[in-house]
C-alpha cells in the first residue's frame, strides 16, 4: 500500500498534505506517529466521565492534528464535535462523537494497513 | 547575527504531534524548547525570557490557555522583547483581534504549511534581531554621549574657574550643594517635586553658572581688593552675558539642559527681596533653580579663599547667610540650609574627586539608563543577569531550602524549583495573597504577619524573620522564614518586594519543646516541679485576678516509716502511686506538683464550696498501697483571704499543713489567719528530716475552717 492509497482509504487529502509538509518522509513520519497520539483516548475517557471541558480540548487537538495531516474526514467530524462541545451542547455532541469514533477507526485501520505493507 | 548561538524558539502547544510537526518544519537551524501547557510556557519564560527569541503559542491548552500566557507576558513585560506568533485553528475575528491587542506579532492558522511557518518565523526573528541590535546601539551610544557631555561640562566649567582664579573645587561644590538642597527640598515640601532627572539637570547646569565671566577682563576678574563702582558694573554683566551666550547657541538652545543653564546663568545673582541683578526679579519670579544655585554660590564663595579674601569657616558662613548678610533668600531655602547644616561639609568632602573612570559612577549611570522605560537592557547586562540567575539557581538547588522572591507589583511570588516541589506549589504564583494553594500551605494569618513585617521594615533594617507552621504534603512543619525587603532608591524609598528563604526547623523546635517539657517536670512522678508550678500558678492568677483560687499542700502520713520499713525503692513507689491518684482525681485546669520529699501541691480555681472540692480530693487520696495504709495531711490557703502573692499563699498553706499535723494528721485545715506557727514542714526533695508530729490519731476534719493552735 502506498501512502497515497492510505490517504484514499482514510479519505484524506494527499496532495494537500504534500503541498504543505513538502516531503513524503515527513508525511510518513507523522502519519505513523498519529497512532501514538493520546488525544483520542483522552476524548473517550472524558466523554464517558462527562468532563466536557477536557473532551473539548481533546476534540480540539484531534481536529488540529487532523487538519495538519489533511485527514479531511476525521477533521470534519472532530471539527463539528469541537464546536458542539465548545457551546456545551451535549445533546448535539453525542451523535457527533459516534461519528468521530467511526472516522477515527477508519483512519487508524488505514494507517495500520499501510504500516503492515512497509 | 554576529554570534553563532542558535536562536531559541519556545513552542507551546498541548499536542505533542503539533509541536513535533512545527519542530520538524523549523529544522535544525533553531534551538527548540517545548511546553505542553500555558503554565509550563510561563515557567520557561520566567527562567529564560532573555534567551528566548520567539514564542510559537497555541490558544487552546489545559492549565492556562494562550491568552493567559500573553497576559503574563504583558505583566512581566517579556512581550516587549520576545515576539509571539499565535498558532491556532481559532480564526474567529474577535479572538484574532484580542490576540493582536495582547501584543502578538503574527498569526499562523492551521493547517501548518512548512513554507509559511518558516517564512513567518524567519521574518519575525529578523525584525526583532534588528530591533534588539538597535536598542543595544542606542543604549551604548547614550552611555557614551552622557559620559562625553558630562566631561565637556567639566572641562568648560574648569576653564571658567581657572580664569577666575577660583579654588579648583568651586564648580564641584556648587554642583554637590545644589543637588543636596534640591533633594532636601523634595522632602520639605510637595511644591516642586523635582524628579531624578530634574535634579541631575539642574545640578549639571549649575556647573556653568559663571560661564559669562569668560567675557570679563582678567584685570577686573582677578583684581585683589575691592572693585571700583565702574569695575563692579562690568563684573555684574557676567550673568547676562552668560545667558546671552547660551541663547545664541545655533543648536541645542531648546534642550532642557540649556534652558536650565540659561535660567541659572542669568538669575543666580537675583535676590528674594528684588535687590539683586540683572533684572531685579522678586520672590518666586526667580526660577527655583537659580535661587538654589545662588545660595550654593554664596555659601561656597564665603567658605573658599579668593584673591580678595580669606576662607570663612563653615559655621560662620552659614550664620552670615542666615543673618541676611549676603542678601535675602527664599525662607524655604534658608530653612533648607539650616536643616542641612550638618550634612554639607561631609557631602563636600566625599565628592572632592569626580572621575569618569570611577566604576561606581558608571554603574549609577547604567542603573539610571536601565530604569528608563524606552531603553531595554543591553546584551551585556542580560548576560550578567543570566549569569547571576544561573548562579542563584544552582545554589538554590544545592541548598535544599525553600527560596522565594516576592514582588509587590504585580503581586507575585516566585519559588525556587526545589522549594516549589517541596511545598507542592507552583514556581510562579500570581496574587499569592488570594491564592488558595498558598493560603492552605501557609495560612492567612502567617501570610498577613509576614507581609506586615516586611512592609514595616526599613531600608536600613530590611531583614525580618519569624517562625511559622507550614503544611507540607499533608503534615505540618515548623519553618523559620528569613526575608529581606527590597526598597527602591527613590526619595523616599518605596517597598517593592522581598527575597527570602524558609528553613525547616521542625526537629529543633520539637526537641526544644520536649526539653522545656522535661525541665518543667519532676522526673520521678511526672508532675510539675515546684519552680514550674509556681510560674504556672502566678500566670493563672495574673490572667484572672478576680477569680477565687485555692492552694493546697499535703504530705503522706508516716512516709518516713514506709521508707524505713520497706526501703527507699518502696517509698518511691508510694510517691508515684500518690501522683497517679492525684492526677486521676484532679479536675481539669488544676495544677499539681511535687514540691518536696513527700510533699505535693495542688492549685485550682473555684466558684464556691471550696471545702467540698478539697474534701473530695482529700478522700480520694486515702487508701492503701501494697498493704501500706495511706493517709495525708493537708493545709489549704485561699486567695479570697490572702490575695494573689504566691509566696504568701504558699507560706499560709504550709502553716495550715503544720497545724493539720499538729492536730493529729489525716486531716486537712484551711489557713484562717491566726498565724501562730512559722515552722515550715516542707522539706527538700529526698530529704526526710522533719520532726513527725506527736500523735497518730487519724482524725478527719470536717468542712469547717480550723485555725492553727
Amino acid at each position: 500500500m502506498t501512502l497515497q492509497e492510505c490517504y484514499a482509504a482514510l479519505e484524506g487529502d494527499y496532495e494537500g498534505v504534500m503541498g504543505r509538509l513538502r516531503t513524503e518522509r515527513l508525511v510518513q513520519k507523522f502519519v505513523l506517529k498519529f497512532l501514538d497520539d493520546g488525544s483520542y483516548n483522552l476524548l473517550t475517557s472524558s466523554m464517558e466521565s462527562g468532563d466536557y471541558d477536557e473532551a473539548f480540548r481533546a476534540a480540539h487537538t484531534i481536529k488540529g492534528v487532523g487538519q495538519n495531516l489533511s485527514f479531511n474526514k476525521l477533521y470534519e467530524s472532530s471539527h463539528l464535535l469541537t464546536e458542539a462541545l465548545r457551546s456545551k451542547d451535549i445533546e448535539a455532541a453525542a451523535p457527533l462523537y459516534e461519528q468521530v469514533k467511526a472516522d477515527y477507526a477508519q483512519t487508524v485501520d488505514a494507517i495500520h494497513a499501510y504500516q503492515a505493507s512497509l | 547575527m554576529a554570534d553563532k548561538r542558535k536562536q531559541k524558539i519556545l513552542i507551546a502547544d498541548d499536542s505533542e504531534m503539533n509541536r513535533s510537526i512545527l519542530a520538524d518544519m523549523l529544522g535544525d537551524d533553531y534551538d527548540i524548547i517545548e511546553a505542553e501547557n500555558g503554565k509550563e510556557a510561563v515557567a520557561l519564560l520566567q527562567k529564560q525570557a532573555a534567551q528566548i527569541d520567539l514564542v510559537l503559542l497555541d490558544i487552546v491548552m489545559p492549565e492556562m490557555d494562550g491568552f493567559g500566557v500573553l497576559r503574563e507576558m504583558n505583566d512581566f513585560r517579556w512581550i516587549e522583547n520576545t515576539p509571539v506568533i499565535m498558532i491556532s485553528a481559532e480564526s474567529a475575528p474577535a479572538r484574532v483581534q484580542q490576540a493582536y491587542e495582547l501584543g502578538i506579532t503574527d498569526f499562523i492558522s492551521r493547517p501548518f504549511d512548512a513554507v509559511v511557518v518558516h517564512h513567518r518565523v524567519v521574518n519575525t526573528l529578523l525584525l526583532y534581531a534588528k530591533q534588539k541590535k538597535l536598542m543595544n546601539m542606542v543604549a551604548d551610544q547614550v552611555l557614551e554621549k552622557e559620559k562625553q557631555s558630562a566631561l565637556m561640562i567639566d572641562i568648560l566649567s574648569h576653564i571658567v574657574e581657572f580664569r577666575n582664579g577660583e579654588s579648583g573645587q568651586h564648580v564641584l561644590h556648587i554642583r554637590t550643594l545644589t543637588e543636596l538642597m534640591l533633594k532636601h527640598i523634595n522632602q520639605m515640601t510637595d511644591r516642586y517635586n523635582f524628579s531624578k532627572s530634574d535634579i541631575a539637570l539642574i545640578s549639571t547646569a549649575a556647573a556653568i553658572h559663571d560661564v559669562g565671566k569668560i567675557a570679563i577682563p582678567g584685570e577686573i576678574l582677578n583684581k585683589p581688593g575691592r572693585l571700583t563702582n565702574e569695575e563692579f558694573a562690568v563684573m555684574k554683566t557676567h550673568s547676562q552675558v552668560g545667558a546671552s551666550m547660551l541663547e545664541a547657541l545655533p543648536v541645542h538652545k531648546d534642550e532642557p539642559l540649556v534652558r536650565r543653564a540659561y535660567e541659572i546663568c542669568r538669575w543666580h545673582h537675583e535676590r528674594y527681596d528684588g535687590r539683586g541683578y540683572p533684572d531685579g526679579l522678586k520672590g518666586d519670579e526667580i526660577p527655583i533653580s537659580a535661587q538654589v544655585v545662588a545660595l550654593a554660590d554664596v555659601y561656597d564663595a564665603l567658605t573658599s579663599e579668593r584673591v580678595y579674601k580669606k576662607a570663612i569657616p563653615h559655621e560662620k558662613a552659614v550664620q552670615m547667610i542666615l543673618n541676611g548678610e549676603c542678601g535675602q533668600f527664599n525662607p524655604l531655602l534658608m530653612d533648607c540650609l539650616r536643616e542641612l547644616e550638618g550634612n554639607i561639609q561631609e557631602a563636600m568632602a566625599s565628592n572632592e574627586i569626580r572621575d569618569w573612570n570611577d566604576p561606581n559612577m558608571l554603574r549609577n549611570l547604567t542603573e539610571e539608563l536601565m530604569q528608563r522605560e524606552e531603553l531595554s537592557a543591553s546584551d551585556r547586562t542580560l548576560q550578567l543577569l543570566e549569569h547571576e540567575r544561573m548562579k542563584y539557581q544552582f545554589f538554590a538547588d544545592m541548598s535544599q531550602e525553600v527560596q522565594f522572591e516576592y514582588t509587590v507589583s504585580p503581586p507575585a511570588v516566585m519559588i525556587s524549583e526545589w522549594g516549589a516541589k517541596h511545598l507542592g506549589l507552583d514556581e510562579i504564583i500570581r496574587d499569592p495573597h488570594h491564592d488558595p494553594a498558598v493560603l492552605a500551605s501557609m495560612g492567612a494569618d502567617s501570610m498577613e504577619k509576614l507581609a506586615g513585617l516586611l512592609a514595616r521594615s526599613t531600608p536600613e533594617k530590611p531583614i525580618v524573620d519569624f517562625d511559622s507552621v507550614i503544611r507540607i504534603g499533608g503534615g505540618e512543619r515548623w519553618m523559620k522564614i528569613i526575608a529581606r525587603a527590597t526598597w527602591s532608591k527613590d526619595e523616599p524609598p518605596v517597598y517593592t518586594g522581598a527575597i527570602g528563604k524558609a528553613i525547616d526547623i521542625h526537629e529543633t523546635r520539637v526537641k526544644m519543646a520536649a526539653l522545656e517539657e522535661m525541665a518543667a517536670h519532676d522526673t520521678m512522678t511526672g508532675l510539675y516541679n515546684h519552680k514550674f508550678a509556681k510560674m504556672r500558678i502566678q500566670d493563672m492568677m495574673a490572667r484572672k485576678p478576680e477569680s477565687n483560687f485555692a492552694l493546697g499542700i499535703f504530705d503522706v502520713d508516716h512516709f518516713k516509716q514506709a521508707n524505713d520499713t520497706y526501703g527507699h525503692m518502696f517509698g518511691d513507689q508510694v510517691l508515684i502511686h500518690m501522683a497517679k491518684t492525684l492526677k486521676r482525681n484532679m479536675r481539669e485546669g488544676t495544677v499539681s506538683a511535687r514540691v518536696g520529699g513527700d510533699e505535693f501541691l495542688l492549685f485550682f480555681e473555684y466558684r464556691e464550696h471550696v471545702d467540698l472540692a478539697i474534701n473530695r480530693i482529700f478522700n480520694s487520696l486515702i487508701g492503701t498501697y501494697e498493704s501500706f495504709p495511706i493517709s495525708v495531711s493537708m493545709g489549704v490557703a485561699k486567695t479570697q483571704m490572702l490575695g494573689t502573692d504566691y509566696d504568701t499563699l504558699f507560706h499560709a498553706a504550709d502553716q495550715a499543713l503544720y497545724a493539720a499535723k499538729r492536730g493529729g494528721r489525716g486531716q486537712f485545715r484551711f489557713y484562717d489567719g491566726d498565724s501562730c506557727e512559722t515552722l515550715s514542714l516542707i522539706s527538700p526533695i529526698d530529704g526526710d528530716t522533719q520532726e513527725e508530729a506527736d500523735t497518730d490519731a487519724e482524725k478527719r476534719s470536717g468542712g469547717e475552717d480550723a485555725g492553727c493552735e
